[in-house]
């Protein structure tokens, strides 16, 4: 469980300290997908990267499973980003391992462990291929990959399919429901997609701007498991309506 | 067989040429005081040729120390800069006037402290290369997309661990050109100070036989140096080959 608790940020100091969160509090309950939306420049990222324990915050504090975060924490926590930051000179099923190897786990263990990932995001044909043969899609498959093979029960996720095109993007999607609903863990997911928003999360957090706090917590009624059809479903058309109101409102 | 064809026609140019040298010496048109001849190298040779051989082992044996510590030294402080801002504020105006200096003034106050002997021109050598790797260490590190060193921090990678696992192999390009520059430095800097002031080495003989006008042994010292220098070469080919396999450009099939 997530329990973030009036959590702010604030850059710089004195008359040109600028308030990027302020007094951000909820809770994620375990196993639960949440997304964060909202326009550029909420705070969204950095929220994110405070509960990885990559940015400490200036006021309020994270739980995660009780325990205060101070910074990273691999075993519990697997972070995304936009970019996959592959190292270029390993291959696919090595970069897997890079998380392994960094704790001097044996070769035979990591590759042992990092196979079956490689194959659980369909990529059991690029296993050993470079990062620069494989396309935008198939590097944050391996990112992915990577950051299950460390088996974290929480994933959190910064606009990890921000820089794909749209088919690839909800294709994304979906394998990542698939993935999420077989290991059971909590996904805590940004972006600034709405559909995206609503089509994978059980709970919606929508964020406003300057400065960057949640301004609505909305539950997403539709059944599991999802289906792209749901996308163009009245009541998925109404919630995306209501979250665009939502975020036109505060920013006018 | 053209091969074979090539190889001789190589080696009858080769000859020709030597004939030629030698031909201007013998009707007086080059100064055996200036230049020497093919003949007087050989004859040189010949005479002081163990006592050159033992030089040139020597020299190539500071040279190849000189590298050991300025490598190591240059590159792990050029990755540790690299990723601490403050420092690679502060050290990079320090390093690029180190590179502007004319470090052989520092030459006498070296011998001062270590002697004539090998010492002095290791740590000559060192000096004459080490920060322009450290720069071009520091310069390359710097440029390193810093999402990498996020990446690697979220997934539990200690400080060490991010600058040697993850920025310094990407960093290679930038590494592998400033150690270009640097080895040209050192092998220029040991060979400049056994010039200046020891007791042995390739240098050494050289200054030694010039002021003695045998010009015969001061070119062959000068292409024994040549030669350490294509050795150089040829080792940092080396390197960059087997780096070019993991570096970044991997091709695609």
């Amino acid at each position: 469980m997530i329990a973030v608790e009036a959590v702010g940020k604030t850059y710089g100091s004195g008359e040109h300290a600028l308030a990027a969160l302020v007094d951000v509090s909820f809770a994620v309950r375990e196993g639960e997908f949440v997304t964060l939306v909202g326009p550029s420049g909420c705070g969204k990222s950095t929220l994110l990267q405070i509960l990885a324990g990559l940015v400490p915050a200036s006021t309020g504090r994270v739980l995660i499973n009780g325990r205060p975060v101070t910074g990273p924490s691999p075993d519990t926590i697997g972070v995304m980003f936009q970019d996959a930051w592959l190292l270029p000179w390993k291959t696919a099923v090595e970069n897997v391992e890079f998380p392994l190897a960094l704790r001097k786990v044996s070769a035979a263990e990591r590759r042992k462990r990092a196979l079956p990932l490689i194959d659980l995001v369909g990529l059991a044909s690029f296993a050993h291929r470079y990062p620069d043969e494989l396309s935008g899609g198939m590097r944050q498959r391996v990112a992915i990959a990577r950051c299950l093979v460390q088996e974290p029960r929480v994933l959190l996720m910064d606009e990890p399919f921000a820089a794909l095109d749209e088919q690839t993007r909800t294709r994304m999607g979906s394998e990542l429901l698939q993935i999420w609903e077989k290991s059971g863990g909590t996904v805590v997911f940004v972006t600034h997609g709405l559909t995206e928003a609503i089509y994978l999360a059980d709970t919606v957090f929508v964020m406003g701007t300057r400065p960057g706090r949640i301004i609505e917590r909305i539950t997403v009624p539709l059944p599991r498991p999802r289906t792209i059809d749901m996308i163009g479903s009245e009541a998925f058309g109404r919630l995306r309506n209501d979250i665009w109101h939502l975020i036109a409102e505060v920013r006018t | 067989m053209s091969g074979l064809r090539r190889r001789l026609m190589r080696l009858a140019m080769l000859a020709l040429f030597l004939a030629i040298w030698e031909a201007a010496f013998r009707v007086g048109l080059l100064s055996p005081i200036i230049f020497a001849s093919p003949s007087l190298i050989v004859s040189a040779a010949i005479k002081d040729g163990w006592t050159f051989l033992l030089a040139f082992r020597i020299t190539v044996f500071e040279i190849a120390v000189a590298i050991l510590i300025a490598w190591t030294l240059g590159i792990a402080f050029g990755v540790v800069a690299g990723s601490l801002p403050v420092l690679a504020r502060i050290s990079a105006p320090v390093l690029s006037a180190l590179i502007a200096v004319p470090l052989v003034v520092l030459y006498p106050v070296l011998i001062a402290w270590l002697g004539l002997g090998p010492a002095s021109k290791v740590v000559f050598g060192v000096v004459s290369g080490i920060f322009q790797i450290a720069l071009n260490t520091m310069i390359g590190v710097r440029e390193i997309n810093r999402g990498y060193a996020t990446m690697a921090a979220a997934m539990g990678a200690n400080r060490r661990q991010i600058m040697f696992q993850v920025m310094a192999p990407l960093a290679l390009p930038a590494i592998v050109s400033g150690l270009r520059l640097g080895t040209a430095l050192i092998v220029i800097g040991v060979v400049l100070s056994e010039m200046l002031g020891s007791t042995d080495g390739i240098g050494f003989w050289i200054s030694y036989h010039r002021a003695l006008f045998n010009t015969g042994q001061v070119y062959l010292g000068i292409l024994l140096a040549l030669l350490i220098a294509g050795l150089a070469n040829a080792a940092l080919s080396l390197v960059e080959r087997f780096y070019a396999r993991r570096t970044v450009d991997q091709p695609v099939p």
